[in-house]
C-alpha cells in the first residue's frame, strides 16, 4: 500500500478511537497520578502536582498515622476476617453446586434450578440489604424462626457479633449460583469418553465425579482460588456500607468503608488516599504470592 | 453414546439438595412478595390492595425516570465506545497498536482509587450533576477487549473486499462489523443495563442532590436508612393507609417487589447472555 494510503488509514482509525482514549486517559490515568496526594497535605482546590504552587510534601506521614492509629487493628482484622469467612464458606458452594447440578437428570429441573440460583445475583444490593435488614429486625423472619425454638428475640441488626454471619450469608446467597457458571462451563468441556470408559470399568457416579469431574475443573478452581486470595483485602464495600451501622462498626468497619467515611464524608483526602494505596499495594503482593504458590503446588498460574 | 444409569438413591439425594437450593434462593423473594400484598394473617386471601398507593409516590417515579435515563445513556455510550475502540485494534495497519493495547491494559490492573477519582470529578465540575453518572462510566475497558476479541473472528477478506470497493473504515465498521457482532453487543449491552440499573454507590458519592439520584438511591433511603417514612406520603394517602391498616413495613416490601419486577421478569430471557458473558470472560481472564 502507498505510504499516503497507510497514513490516511491510520488517521481514520485513530480518529475513531481518539474520543474513547481521551476519556480513558482522563478517568483512569489522572486518578493514578492523583495518588501523589497520599504523600502531601492536600487541600481541595490545589493541583495534584505543580512546580509553582506550594505543595506540602509530607512523605509517609499519612501511612504512619494510619498504621499507628487506634483503628488500624480493628479495620485490618475486620477486612481480613470478613474476606476469610467469605472464602472459607463461600468458595466451595459454587463448586459443589456445579458438581451436583451436573448430575441432575431432568433437563427442565436443571434449567429451573440454574435460573433460580442466578437470580439473587441480579437483584440490586440495595434491595438485598433492605430485605436482609427487615429479616433480622426483632419482628422479622429470622427472629420469628428464633422465637419458634423458644429463644428470645434479639435486635440482630445492631448486634456486632451477628454482623459477620449476616454479611457472609448474604454474600454467599447473592453470588454462589452465578459463580457456579464458570465451573459448569468447565465441566461441559470434559471429554465424555472418560465417563463412558469409567462406567464400563464399573465406576460409580460418585467415583467418576471424584476422579474425572473434579480433576477436570481443577485449573478453574486454582485460578478462582488465586483471585480470591488476591482480593482478601478488598471486601464487598458496597454491601457492607448498606448493611452496617455505627453499632456494628466494631466488626463491620473495613478499609473500603473507612476510606469512604473519612474521605468522602470527612474530607480527609490525603489520609484516605494513603490508606487506599496501601491496600492496593498489599493486594498486588498477595495476588503475586498466591499465584507463585499455586504455580509451585498445583502447577497452574494466572501468568 | 452417553452413560445411562438407573435412577437410584443418589438421584434422590441430588434432587433433594437441588430443591433445597431453589428453596433457599426463592423463599426470601416469595416471603417479601406475600408480605407486600397482604398482612401475614390474611395472606391466604391474596388481596392486592395497596400497590396503587405507590403509583402516586412522585419521588419514586422521578427516581425511576432518572434511572431509565442513566441506563439508556450509559448503554448507548458503552456500546459506542466499545465498538469504536475495538475496531481499529483489529487492523494490521494500525501503527502503535501495542502501545494502545498496553494503554488499555494498565487501568485493568491498577487504579487511583476512590478519592483521587472523586477529586478529579469535582475538579471537572461534574460533581452533583447528572453527568457524574454518565461521562466517567461511558466506557468499559473489559468490554472493549471482549468486543475486539469478537471482531478478530470476523474474516479479514470481508474488510479487504469492502476496501477495494472504496469503503472507508467508518462504513466498514457500521455496515459489516456491527451487524455481524450482535451476539457480543447483546452481552455488553445487557451487562451494562443490569449494572447501571442496580448501582447506587457512584450516585451516593457524586450526587448529594436527591432530586437527580437514581431509583436505587431512593430505595436506599426507604429500605436501608429509613429516612423516608412511606406512611407519611401525604394527607390523603395517609388516610387511605389508615383505612387499610397498612404498615410501613408492608409498603417497603411492596416497593421491593415493584422495583425488582422488571429485573425478575426480563432476566430469564437474558440469562443466556449472562452465561455467555461469563464464558467469554473466562477465555481471556
Amino acid at each position: 500500500m502507498h505510504r499516503s494510503g497507510l497514513l490516511r488509514e491510520n488517521a481514520e482509525l485513530y480518529a475513531m478511537m481518539l474520543p474513547t482514549l481521551i476519556i480513558i486517559f482522563l478517568f483512569c490515568y489522572i486518578p493514578i497520578y492523583g495518588i501523589l496526594i497520599a504523600f502531601q497535605d492536600y487541600s481541595p482546590g490545589m493541583p495534584f502536582f505543580s512546580f509553582t504552587q506550594d505543595i506540602k510534601w509530607v512523605g509517609l506521614k499519612h501511612f504512619k498515622r494510619f498504621i499507628s492509629g487506634p483503628f488500624f487493628g480493628r479495620i485490618m482484622t475486620n477486612t481480613i476476617s470478613l474476606s476469610f469467612l467469605n472464602l472459607l464458606f463461600g468458595f466451595w458452594p459454587p463448586i459443589l453446586f456445579a458438581l451436583l447440578l451436573n448430575e441432575v437428570r431432568s433437563v427442565r429441573f436443571k434449567k429451573f434450578t440454574q435460573t433460580a440460583s442466578y437470580l439473587p445475583y441480579f437483584i440490586s444490593a440495595v434491595v438485598v440489604a433492605g430485605m436482609v435488614l427487615s429479616f433480622v429486625k426483632t419482628d422479622g423472619l429470622v427472629n420469628n424462626i428464633i422465637a419458634l425454638f423458644g429463644e428470645s428475640r434479639k435486635s440482630l441488626n445492631t448486634e456486632p457479633k451477628a454482623f459477620p454471619v449476616i454479611y457472609t450469608i448474604t454474600n454467599i446467597w447473592k453470588s454462589f449460583g452465578f459463580n457456579s457458571i464458570l465451573y459448569l462451563s468447565a465441566i461441559t468441556g470434559i471429554d465424555p469418553s472418560l465417563y463412558e470408559s469409567a462406567y464400563l470399568d464399573g465406576a460409580t457416579r460418585w467415583q467418576s465425579m471424584w476422579h474425572i469431574t473434579l480433576p477436570g475443573i481443577k485449573p478453574t478452581i486454582s485460578i478462582m482460588l488465586i483471585m480470591a486470595v488476591g482480593s482478601l483485602l478488598s471486601s464487598n464495600t458496597d454491601l457492607i456500607l448498606l448493611l452496617y451501622s455505627p453499632a456494628t462498626y466494631p466488626t463491620a468497619d473495613v478499609i473500603g468503608t473507612y476510606v469512604y467515611r473519612l474521605g468522602i464524608e470527612g474530607g480527609q483526602f490525603s489520609y484516605t488516599t494513603a490508606i487506599g494505596l496501601l491496600s492496593t499495594v498489599i493486594n498486588f503482593l498477595m495476588v503475586f504470592a498466591s499465584n507463585k504458590a499455586s504455580d509451585k503446588i498445583a502447577g497452574y498460574s494466572l501468568w | 453414546m452417553t452413560v445411562k444409569r438407573k435412577f437410584n438413591a443418589g438421584d434422590i439425594v441430588i434432587n433433594l439438595v437441588m430443591i433445597l437450593v431453589c428453596f433457599i434462593t426463592l423463599y426470601p423473594m416469595y416471603y417479601v412478595f406475600i408480605l407486600s400484598i397482604s398482612d401475614p394473617v390474611v395472606a391466604a386471601s391474596m388481596k392486592v390492595y395497596f400497590y396503587p398507593i405507590l403509583a402516586t409516590d412522585g419521588k419514586m417515579w422521578r427516581a425511576y425516570g432518572y434511572t431509565i435515563f442513566y441506563v439508556v445513556a450509559n448503554t448507548l455510550l458503552v456500546l459506542l465506545t466499545s465498538i469504536t475502540c475495538a475496531y481499529p485494534l483489529t487492523s494490521k495497519k494500525l501503527m502503535g497498536r501495542k502501545f494502545v493495547v498496553a494503554f488499555l491494559l494498565v487501568p485493568m490492573y491498577f487504579g487511583g482509587g476512590l478519592i483521587p477519582s472523586f477529586l478529579l470529578i469535582s475538579k471537572l465540575g461534574l460533581y452533583n450533576t447528572v453527568w457524574a453518572l454518565i461521562i466517567p462510566s461511558c466506557f468499559n475497558i473489559w468490554y472493549i477487549i471482549l468486543t475486539r476479541t469478537f471482531f478478530v473472528g470476523i474474516p479479514e477478506s470481508l474488510r479487504e473486499s469492502a476496501q477495494i470497493d472504496g469503503a472507508n473504515n467508518f462504513t466498514i465498521l457500521s455496515r459489516i462489523y456491527v451487524p455481524l457482532s450482535k451476539p457480543i453487543l447483546a452481552v455488553v449491552g445487557i451487562y451494562t443495563i443490569v449494572g447501571v440499573w442496580n448501582s447506587w454507590f457512584t450516585s451516593n458519592v457524586y450526587q448529594p442532590d436527591t432530586s437527580i439520584q437514581p431509583l436505587q438511591m431512593y430505595l436506599r433511603r426507604v429500605l436501608v436508612q429509613q429516612t423516608v417514612d412511606l406512611t407519611k406520603l401525604s394527607q390523603a394517602e395517609a388516610e387511605a393507609m389508615a383505612r387499610l391498616k397498612l404498615s410501613n413495613n408492608q409498603l417497603k416490601y411492596s416497593m421491593i417487589i415493584f422495583t425488582t419486577l422488571p429485573v425478575i421478569f426480563t432476566y430469564p430471557f437474558f440469562q443466556k447472555y449472562f452465561v455467555k458473558g461469563v464464558m467469554l470472560g473466562s477465555l481471556k481472564g
